[in-house]
């Protein structure tokens, strides 16, 4: 895993999950904190949707397709080589507030 | 999923059970349902369902902890205690043995830095990004060591003897104090700790008297509730290598050219020596170079090393400090490296002042290396393989020249590294899997076992393994007919007469669960 810190361009990763900031509102913030890790640059998560779809849509803040539904399955049964999140880390309430978030249209 | 219960218990009595933890941590806490159970399966797991807990629970405190644990006796339900769940390669969140119930501690994220003292005391649900977002948001100078997946949690990774990349990357030699719940639910501190309000508590380890961090260790004689952890003060500089070897039979002089500086303390981090599929499996599928099954071929190997240009092998050294410092020390190192069959040589040079890194070797959390569960393409994981050797060359090709044998004759992928320890070697192998390949799946487990049993030959140990194979790695510690498993059981039984506290874990049963030992 080592030898990739020097091909992936380490420097960028810096940026992969900024600090929450308070004034975020509720879903944003949660999506950073519970998500960011792996759902922004850099992560595991947009790594792995990147090799699945344009890239360009693999951030998943990005996309106007997601549904709730779509979003609760993810988080709560997998996908892929994402696990299964447990209410004690993602109540259902910040699950709801991550999924407006994320359902939120927005600007092409 | 229903009759998924504790052995020994019938579904009314853990119905009692569950209903007094919901009277201490609210019944919106206790999670029961079928996809409540789920989300503690460990999804890299070869049969998800051999580990199935009960149900789970969520404290907020450690009063909460000390109420549940107390209640565990009560009722006789074994608890398997996790921090964040993220152990991935080594069970997950999933517990060691069936139907225990999940004590889900990832609700616990308060954290106190020291920064003048460079310490942090922490709960065990803050992630490695959680520490790493409070530093950053307050301007803190302290660094943090990450582990690859820096998804878990901080003390959970420390308590599982996890490691990271830069001088601090031993995360287990780091701890200072801890507070733990004991299987009767009375609180205890180590170290200084012991003193009430002492303020030396993450300064000091050792206290008077026997030192107990590390009895918490990888073990099951308590549960942690808060861990104290030094950080490192962000250093001046960090300097070094990133050098490329171009053939296996490298691996020997590398080791005899690291061992003495890492020996002499020249060295401080760990470097890892590493083939090319680390690389490989993180960016890239399997199917992008070859549709033949087996071990890969040399060409494959071949192609992969051309189109990322790495050798065969590859390590990062680095040294941290003053820049005087870091660039003698960068000095002492070339010349240790001058006149030897080096592939490529690429300096590593950051400066107080510069942009950030913005990698582990400067305690920036990632997430991406777990890309590589994803190598067979569909649904995969990884298991952990990590025998301790003694840091000498020849030994090193042995280990490496056995284990790739190994690999070929199961057709599996070479990935391992060799990570340099003061004294010893660490041989991290990830054994990378498609779940969805029934044959494939069929030969990990008797390739582990193989593994396993190939290391034992020559006397060598794992340093940590995976839920499965806890009894297994526990039996090869044999001195004495196995004379360390008896003192831990001892122990244990005394500590915990009703083996409330994560029967199995590290191999050590209680006397209620005994007959569970595989």
């Amino acid at each position: 895993m080592r030898a990739l810190l020097l091909l992936a361009g380490a420097g960028l990763l810096v940026a992969a999950k900024p600090a929450p900031q308070p004034s975020l509102p509720p879903g944003a913030r949660l999506f950073t904190e519970k998500c960011g890790m792996c759902h922004r640059k850099g992560g595991m998560g947009t790594g792995l949707l990147s090799r699945r779809m344009d890239a360009k849509v693999a951030m998943l803040e990005s996309r106007n397709d997601l549904t709730g539904d779509t979003i609760e399955a993810a988080i709560r049964t997998g996908i892929g080589n994402m696990p299964r999140i447990s209410r004690a880390e993602v109540s259902d309430a910040q699950l709801r507030a991550i999924s407006a978030y994320l359902t939120k249209r927005k600007p092409k | 999923m229903v009759d998924v219960l504790p052995p020994g218990l019938d579904a009314t009595a853990l119905d009692r059970a569950l209903k007094a933890f919901a009277a201490v941590v609210g019944s919106e806490w206790v999670l029961a349902t079928d996809q409540d159970r789920e989300t503690y399966f460990d999804h890299f797991a070869i049969d998800e369902a051999a580990h199935a807990p009960a149900a789970a629970v969520a404290p907020a405190s450690a009063e909460e902890v000390q109420a549940i644990v107390r209640l565990a006796n009560q009722h006789k339900v074994p608890l398997w205690p996790i921090s964040r769940g993220k152990n991935f390669g080594y069970g997950g969140a999933a517990p060691r043995m069936k139907g225990s119930v999940v004590l889900d501690l990832s609700r616990m994220k308060k954290i106190e830095v020291d920064e003048e003292n460079g310490t942090v005391l922490l709960e065990p649900g803050v992630g490695f990004y959680d520490l790493y977002d409070h530093l950053q948001q307050r301007g803190i100078k302290l660094w943090l060591s990450v582990p690859g997946n820096s998804w878990g949690s901080v003390a959970g990774n420390a308590l599982d003897r996890g490691v990271g990349y830069t001088s601090y990357g031993d995360h287990a030699a780091r701890i200072c104090g801890l507070e733990v719940v004991l299987p009767d639910g009375d609180l205890v501190r180590t170290g200084m700790g012991a003193m009430a309000g002492a303020p030396t508590w993450q300064l000091y380890r050792f206290g008077f008297g026997p030192a107990w961090d590390q009895m918490f260790v990888q073990s099951n004689f308590g549960v942690v509730t808060k861990l104290g952890l030094w950080l490192m003060p962000e250093p001046e500089s960090m300097l070094g290598f990133d050098f490329e070897f171009d053939k296996p039979e490298d691996l020997e002089w590398v080791v005899d050219t690291l061992a003495p500086l890492r020996r002499e303390g020249i060295i401080q981090q760990s470097p890892s020596i590493g083939n090319w599929l680390r690389a490989a499996a993180v960016l890239t599928t399997r199917g992008q170079w070859t549709d033949k099954p087996g071990a890969l071929s040399d060409s494959v190997i071949d192609a992969i090393r051309k189109r990322f240009n790495i050798g065969w092998w590859s390590v990062q050294v680095r040294a941290y400090g003053p820049l005087d410092m870091t660039e003698a020390t960068a000095r002492v190192i070339e010349r240790a490296f001058n006149g030897k069959p080096v592939l490529s040589t690429k300096r590593a040079r950051w400066v107080k002042g510069d942009p950030p890194e913005g990698s582990p070797m400067t305690g920036v959390p990632i997430t991406f290396p777990l890309q590589n569960a994803n190598w067979h393409g569909g649904r995969g994981g990884h298991l952990g393989y990590s025998p301790v050797l003694p840091a000498r060359g020849s030994l090193a090709m042995d280990q490496f020249r056995r284990t790739y044998a190994l690999y070929q004759q199961f057709g599996m992928d070479y990935h391992a590294s060799f990570a340099m320890g003061e004294r010893h070697l660490t041989n991290v192998n990830q054994v990378l899997f498609n779940k969805d390949d029934a044959g494939m799946m069929e030969r990990v487990d008797k390739f582990f076992r193989a593994l396993v049993a190939d290391a034992t030959t020559q006397r060598y140990g794992e340093y940590r393994t995976h839920i499965e194979y806890m009894d297994l790695v526990a039996s090869t510690y044999d001195f004495n007919n196995g004379a360390l498993r008896r003192l831990n059981e001892t122990l244990k039984d005394a500590l915990d007469p009703n083996g409330v506290i994560a029967p199995g874990k590290s191999g050590i049963w209680p006397k209620a669960y005994r007959g569970e030992r595989a």
